[in-house]
């Protein structure tokens, strides 16, 4: 099996859950499958045997990955920080919306000079304000990378890649496979309609299959893309396998973690909201919330306006060691999302052995049975759980090892047998479609 | 002359209601009133009512000759007087046919005896009154809460002055025996352990309406026919069950009260064989032997054990908090403090937080009215978290958890904050 992959974010670069998926998907699948994998930008250091990265940064110098490999963890220090008005799993701005896809239509020639393809793809941004200009390039030049027929299925990672992906089908006629981690309604909000969406749309229209991150993602894709459920597959996320060691602050109060860009669709409101609730028959708490957008100047004003300041630490965007240290001495992981179609933090806090009261609309919901959940907007039964955690001790304890020893079933190695399975699927449809 | 031995269990939890963090301090009311009234009209029309009447009528046909018996906690018999005396009369009713026996067992259905033998004993003499004023009988039998049961407390039903004691068949520790004869605990050889005939009542409690059972359809013939296979091989068939077995779990279609009208006369037509109540048991026939069990056991799931109420550490925790109240709530003196204390000592609150099946969406579920264990577990942890905080406000008693210290905004509601002279402190507040 011969898969051309056509991936936007990976190690060191990477905004999201997006690139850590890419990577996990990767070095899994490598095992059951000849992998090329085509992104904008590769330093080197997401290498892995086997597998064929090419980095649009480097296209003079293509050629096979190193022989090293190296994990998530030894990665973890290289993380660049992508400015998040411009990220993909951020509601894109009306302004670059304004600037319509067509209009960065790049010619070929363009594309064949390397200074210019250089220069776009080497900066330290992966989205950054050339992201459509970026995103046309990408199509082009993944296009021609794959003229050499050299595959047996196409595997497009998230809108960023679908343009491309569509070309590539037509132009090879080979199967397209979309896997999508995250959708234009998750961060624009339900009734989102703008290009993105119809970009989407498009593609879920002419892909072969639909790889969905969860069942409520698919569910989503059902509901606001009018999709056949008959063609998408749920393909959870997975975790590598890790021993993360507790430790312990300084504060006399219990740590309750949000973790996340601040956007609506994470439900800054619910989080505001919640801390109150629990405030008021809990106040030995503090909430630490990690991570920023374009909702962080009004969590904060919101927070001091409650008089709830003192009960808020705001710790900025940290670091994957950073977050570590966070989860390692968290009592409580909250993740009130308005619409995740995952979330892998609340994996890592598994690992950590963190308790989660986790948003229903979410994928990690569906893979950590040992969670606490409540409908998004439910602030009083959030409020109830997170309680319950930091006074009943057991209940603690007993929530995070269950949620912890779950996590031998949430592995990349099975996401990518069903990936496995699903390429077979669209292969057997195909041919079983050609033959009629 | 062999027996068969019918004994069916009813028992109603006093369901709490949905009990959140901000509740504590301010609402001390916990029963889910509406919700345990509407369970018990909803068991009362399909199966108390019509296997009652039912079973009257096989008395009355039978001319005394078909016998039961029952075991009713005292949560059920409460819910009965507030909610359905209709109910209550028609199995006065059966209690004036002659035919029928009470067992004894905890008013509370609790398993007080793995924490506290007094407040077991509490519970015994409660069940026993209440026995004695609706069906005006004295129980000489015991049936311990889920059939819980292992020497000691055999030994100690026998001294607390019972005849017998009700208990799951084991086939691990009967080995070749057969569970069709009286047996005697170790060193105790007056007192006799009736023991179910699991194979037999599960045929009719748990596969009577299973299609993919090879026997399906169970009919009364073939039951009876099973039954008088054992002639010359025992002395009592013990067939025990919840009650709700007729009408609730299997339903009407099954043919389930087809199958129990016919099934005394099918058993009739062997001449041998009779019914009779657990004590005409005790009295007709001799222990053949030495029934000798140390570890706990029950008649739940396949384990047989108490992994359905101590199966995990939330239960336990929950299972410790509440028993570590008992002193205090009987320092108060306050009827009412003990007896909602006590309402929370049943074993229904404990079973719901069971994680042992949960995954598979299985019989334990099908008795629960929460979503998760975890959720049975918050409830009820919040309940207690109340009661102790009323203890502590209204009795003067001191936290003995610190996190109870630090929450200045938890008081109690106006009405009751008036209460603080002594001569108001009998003054119902729950």
């Amino acid at each position: 099996m011969r898969v051309l992959m056509l991936g936007w974010e990976f190690p060191p670069m990477f905004s999201g859950g997006l690139g850590v998926a890419t990577y996990g998907i990767v070095k899994s699948l490598r095992h059951k499958a000849e992998i090329k994998l085509i992104i904008p930008s590769h330093t080197g250091s997401g290498d892995l045997p086997d597998v064929h990265i090419i980095g649009l940064n480097k296209i003079t110098g293509t050629g096979r990955g190193s022989e090293t490999t190296s994990t998530y963890e030894d990665l973890a220090e290289e993380v660049h920080r992508i400015p998040l008005t411009l990220s993909p799993y951020h509601h894109i701005n009306e302004a670059i919306l304004k600037n319509k896809l067509d209009r960065f239509d790049i010619s070929s020639e363009e594309s064949r000079s390397f200074g210019l393809v250089n220069d776009l793809f080497t900066d330290n941004e992966v989205y950054g304000a050339n992201i459509l200009k970026k995103i046309a390039l990408y199509t082009e030049l993944a296009a021609q990378l794959a003229k050499d027929g050299d595959y047996d299925v196409i595997h497009a990672h998230d809108w960023i890649t679908f343009s491309a992906g569509i070309r590539i089908k037509k132009m090879s006629g080979k199967p397209l496979i979309l896997h999508v981690h995250s959708l234009e309604t998750d961060r624009g909000g339900e009734s989102c309609r703008n290009e993105i969406y119809d970009l989407e749309k498009e593609a879920m229209m002419t892909a072969d299959r639909i790889f969905a991150v969860s069942h409520f993602t698919k569910d989503q894709i059902v509901q606001h893309y009018l999709i056949d459920p008959e063609r998408i597959n749920v393909v959870h996320n997975g975790i590598d396998p890790a021993e993360m060691p507790r430790t312990t602050h300084a504060l006399r109060d219990k740590l309750v973690v949000f973790l996340g860009r601040l956007t609506h669709q994470k439900g800054p409101e619910f989080l505001l909201e919640t801390a109150e609730k629990v405030a008021r028959v809990y106040p030995r708490v503090k909430f630490v919330v990690a991570g920023t957008g374009d909702q962080f100047a009004h969590v904060l004003e919101s927070s001091a306006y409650k008089k709830m300041g003192n009960k808020f630490i705001f710790a900025g965007f940290l670091s994957k060691s950073g977050v570590n240290d966070l989860l390692s001495m968290a009592d409580v992981y909250f993740m009130p999302s308005v619409s995740e179609p995952f979330g892998i933090t609340a994996l890592e806090a598994a690992q950590h052995g963190v308790p989660s009261v986790l948003s229903k609309q979410s994928g990690a919901s569906e893979v950590i049975s040992a969670s606490l959940t409540a409908d998004f907007w439910d602030t009083d039964k959030y409020a109830n759980y997170i309680y319950a955690l930091l006074k009943y001790n057991t209940l603690k304890d007993e929530i995070s090892a269950h949620a912890k020893a779950g996590l031998d079933k949430v592995t990349w190695d099975h996401a990518a047998q069903k990936m496995w399975e699903g390429y077979q699927e669209t292969l057997n449809t195909k041919k079983t479609n050609t033959q009629h | 002359m062999p027996s068969v031995c019918f004994y069916f269990q009813v028992h109603q939890p006093f369901r709490l209601k949905h009990y959140d963090c901000f509740k504590i301090g301010h609402d001390h009311a916990y029963e889910d009133e509406a919700k345990n009234k509407e369970i018990l009209d909803r068991v009362a029309e399909k199966c108390y009512l019509p296997a009652n009447r039912l079973l009257l009528e096989l008395i009355e046909q039978h001319r005394g000759k078909f016998k039961i018996a029952y075991s009713i906690s005292g949560t059920a018999l409460e819910q009965m007087e507030k909610y359905r005396p209709d109910v209550l009369h028609s199995f006065q009713d059966l209690a004036r046919s002659g035919c029928v026996e009470f067992l004894s067992e905890t008013y509370y259905h609790s398993l007080s005896f793995l924490y506290s033998k007094d407040e077991f004993i509490r519970q015994v003499g409660m069940h026993r009154e209440k026995i004695l004023t609706l069906f005006r009988q004295s129980p000489v039998v015991f049936r311990n809460t889920e059939l819980i049961y292992n020497n000691e407390i055999a030994n100690f039903i026998s001294a607390m002055g019972f005849k017998g004691i009700i208990c799951e068949g084991l086939d691990h520790v009967l080995g070749y025996r057969s569970p069709n004869f009286l047996y005697h605990p170790p060193m105790n050889k007056t007192f006799k352990s009736l023991l179910k005939n699991y194979k037999l009542s599960d045929d009719i409690a748990f596969r009577f309406s299973d299609k993919n059972w090879s026997e399906w359809p169970l009919t009364a013939p073939k039951f009876a026919h099973w039954v008088h296979q054992t002639a010359g091989n025992g002395d009592t068939i013990n067939l025990f069950m919840d009650y709700e077995t007729f009408g609730e779990h299997q339903w009407p279609e099954t043919g389930i009260f087809d199958f129990l009208s016919h099934l005394p006369a099918e058993i009739f037509k062997h001449p041998d064989f009779d019914f009779k109540t657990p004590s005409e048991v005790i009295a007709s026939y001799k222990a053949r032997g030495e029934y000798d069990v140390h570890h706990l056991s029950s008649w739940a799931d396949l384990e047989r054990d108490l992994s359905a109420w101590l199966g995990n550490s939330l239960q336990h925790d929950a299972m410790e908090r509440i028993y570590h109240l008992e002193k205090r709530i009987k320092d108060t003196n306050d009827p009412e403090m003990v007896d909602t204390w006590a309402k929370l000592l049943t074993s229904d609150h404990f079973y719901y937080m069971s994680t042992k099946y949960w995954n598979d969406g299985d019989v334990h579920k099908y008795f629960s009215h929460y979503n998760t264990p975890y959720d049975a577990y918050i409830n009820f942890m919040n309940v207690v978290t109340d009661l102790e905080h009323v203890l502590e406000v209204r009795f003067g008693e001191g936290p003995e958890e610190p996190a109870s210290r630090e929450k200045p905004t938890i008081a109690l509601s106006t009405p009751l904050q008036v209460q603080n002279s002594a001569s108001s402190r009998r003054h119902p507040v729950l």
